[in-house]
């Protein structure tokens, strides 16, 4: 089952601005959809759970503020060529995880703001593009405060002649000591067409830190393909089988819509 | 079952095979030895369908099919399995996951239909015992993260979830300590039976021990230069090749 039918079935009207859901791990979840402008705001020591649905060509500007110790999560489905902004302004020791999945020529945009002392954050995204789409996903992390842990990780897959961007930056003030911040970008082109860039980016400015990065193109493991063909799986079969793994621990970071965002990366693939 | 007639083969225009002919019955076990670089693993992977390598002459014919019009999954899904060397870390496909998808294109090849999920659990736990594999390991993805030992005992327990009509081992003996050879061998020969061949590469006697082999070949320079039976690997492993290649050193 895929997203949209999974939330039709928990009664949510896909042409509403949304609801609430229980999702597979008991947590309620706010459901959001398409909204041009979203404030998300979460109170001292308070949880919430929210999910935005993106279907449309639409602009989306979206702003999470995280109080102190509050603890928020985040799941931003792009299913339409979506142009987005997201804020995410995280106070003293607040958590925020950021599972983002854009199976569309989408452009979004993550800038998180580290304004208090060991606050964390941790963003999975995957985008994937095919045919003539252009797809970007960049990423701002501004440690402003010392003791902020922040870890992204964004995988793209190219098909087709499509194109795709990741654009990361991990910023560290004068002050920001003791910031430990990764970011890893991890890319797949299929077939000699396709093209992903990427860039990843450090700017630090205080000396305790650890901070690191990396990026990777490449494409299939033709290896793995050969082993899998052995077995009696198709050429087809062990392309999707590949991707499907590359892509697995992003769909899962999100416990609760795991599974059905799964579906939506298998109904990708199907049309690649 | 398998019929190689004069099969040559190279790969990026160096010659490696220069006219291979082999004949392995069912029931049969063949072993083929020889030095480092000889073709062993090319002819496996010829046999398999690497398309890394080319043809240039010769046939082989797998139970009345010319083999080397077949495709690599086709060949695998007829009863064609190699062991490989070395296993490949596929991230994020769970052993279980492509087991499933293994067995069940095998059987829609030969118009059966898919296995029911219990009953393939029921395949997996029964099969994986047979080499002592740790059921925790069909949960993680292929081969990620094994040991060696759990990687070659890996391939040993696709072999028996497969059920090949012939099996190609290539150095599966390679990088184990003794218990990982014996649990290894033990689960090859007991997997063995009348209507099934398998031929293994190795350059150890040891594995021998368990596997005992009908046929022994050494391999030199692409060609079969010496057929004998058992006694030959342990003369081999006291005496070495020099008193056979000794003839053909340019």
């Amino acid at each position: 089952m895929g997203l949209l039918d999974y939330l039709q079935e928990q009664g949510i009207d896909l042409e509403s601005s949304g609801g609430i859901v229980t999702a597979a791990d008991n947590s309620q979840v706010e459901v959001v959809i398409n909204p041009n402008n979203l404030d998300v705001t979460v109170a001292e020591n308070d949880r919430k759970s929210v999910l935005v649905l993106h279907t449309k060509a639409d602009s989306s500007r979206m702003v999470f503020d995280v109080h102190p110790c509050a603890s928020l999560r985040v799941v931003d489905v792009y299913l339409g060529g979506c142009f987005a902004e997201s804020v995410v302004r995280q106070q003293a020791g607040s958590v925020c995880d950021i599972t983002s999945v854009v199976t569309s020529g989408a452009v979004v945009d993550y800038m998180v703001d580290m304004n208090g002392k060991q606050a964390s954050n941790a963003l999975k995204s995957i985008f994937l593009s095919r045919g003539e789409e252009y797809c970007k996903v960049a990423v701002r992390v501004n440690h402003n405060y010392s003791d902020c842990t922040s870890n992204s990780l964004v995988k793209g897959v190219a098909s087709g002649k499509s194109k795709g961007e990741f654009n990361g930056m991990v910023y560290v003030a004068q002050d920001a000591q003791r910031t430990d911040a990764r970011q890893n970008s991890r890319n797949i082109e299929l077939g000699g067409e396709a093209k992903i860039i990427t860039k990843p980016q450090l700017e630090i400015y205080a000396d305790d830190v650890k901070c690191s990065h990396g990026a990777t193109v490449g494409q299939l493991d033709s290896e793995a393909i050969l082993y899998m063909r052995q077995r009696g799986l198709s050429e087809m079969q062990a392309r999707r089988l590949q991707i499907e793994g590359f892509a697995k621990d992003i769909v899962y970071s999100s416990s609760a819509f795991g599974d059905v965002l799964a579906e939506e990366l298998n109904r990708f693939l199907e049309e690649i | 079952m398998l019929s190689i007639k004069n099969l040559c083969a190279s790969v990026d225009n160096k010659q490696i095979l220069r006219g291979i002919n082999l004949e392995v019955r069912a029931g049969e076990v063949h072993a083929i030895m020889g030095p480092n670089g000889s073709g062993k693993s090319t002819l496996a992977s010829v046999l398999a369908g690497n398309e890394k390598f080319t043809v240039t002459d010769g046939s082989v014919e797998f139970l009345e099919q010319n083999l080397l019009e077949l495709p690599i999954e086709d060949r695998a899904r007829m009863g064609l399995f190699l062991g490989f060397q070395y296993p490949v870390e596929i991230p994020g496909v769970t052993m279980a996951n492509f087991m499933k998808m293994a067995v069940n294109e095998q059987r829609k090849f030969r118009g059966e239909e898919p296995l029911s999920a219990g009953e393939f659990l029921r395949m997996m736990r029964e099969k994986s015992a047979i080499v002592e594999l740790d059921s925790k390991l069909t949960n993680r993805a292929v081969n990620e993260g094994f040991s060696g030992g759990e990687k070659k005992k890996n391939e040993i327990f696709q072999m028996a979830m497969l059920e090949p009509k012939l099996s190609v081992l290539d150095e599966t003996d390679s990088g184990l300590d003794i218990d990982a050879l014996r649990i290894v061998a033990t689960g090859v020969t007991r997997l063995h039976n009348e209507q099934n061949a398998t031929v293994v590469i190795t350059h150890y006697q040891r594995l021998l021990d368990y596997i005992v082999p009908d046929y022994v070949h050494v391999l030199y320079k692409g060609r079969i230069i010496y057929t004998g039976d058992k006694t030959l690997a342990l003369k081999l492993e006291k005496e070495g090749y020099d008193w056979l290649i000794n003839d053909y050193k340019e």
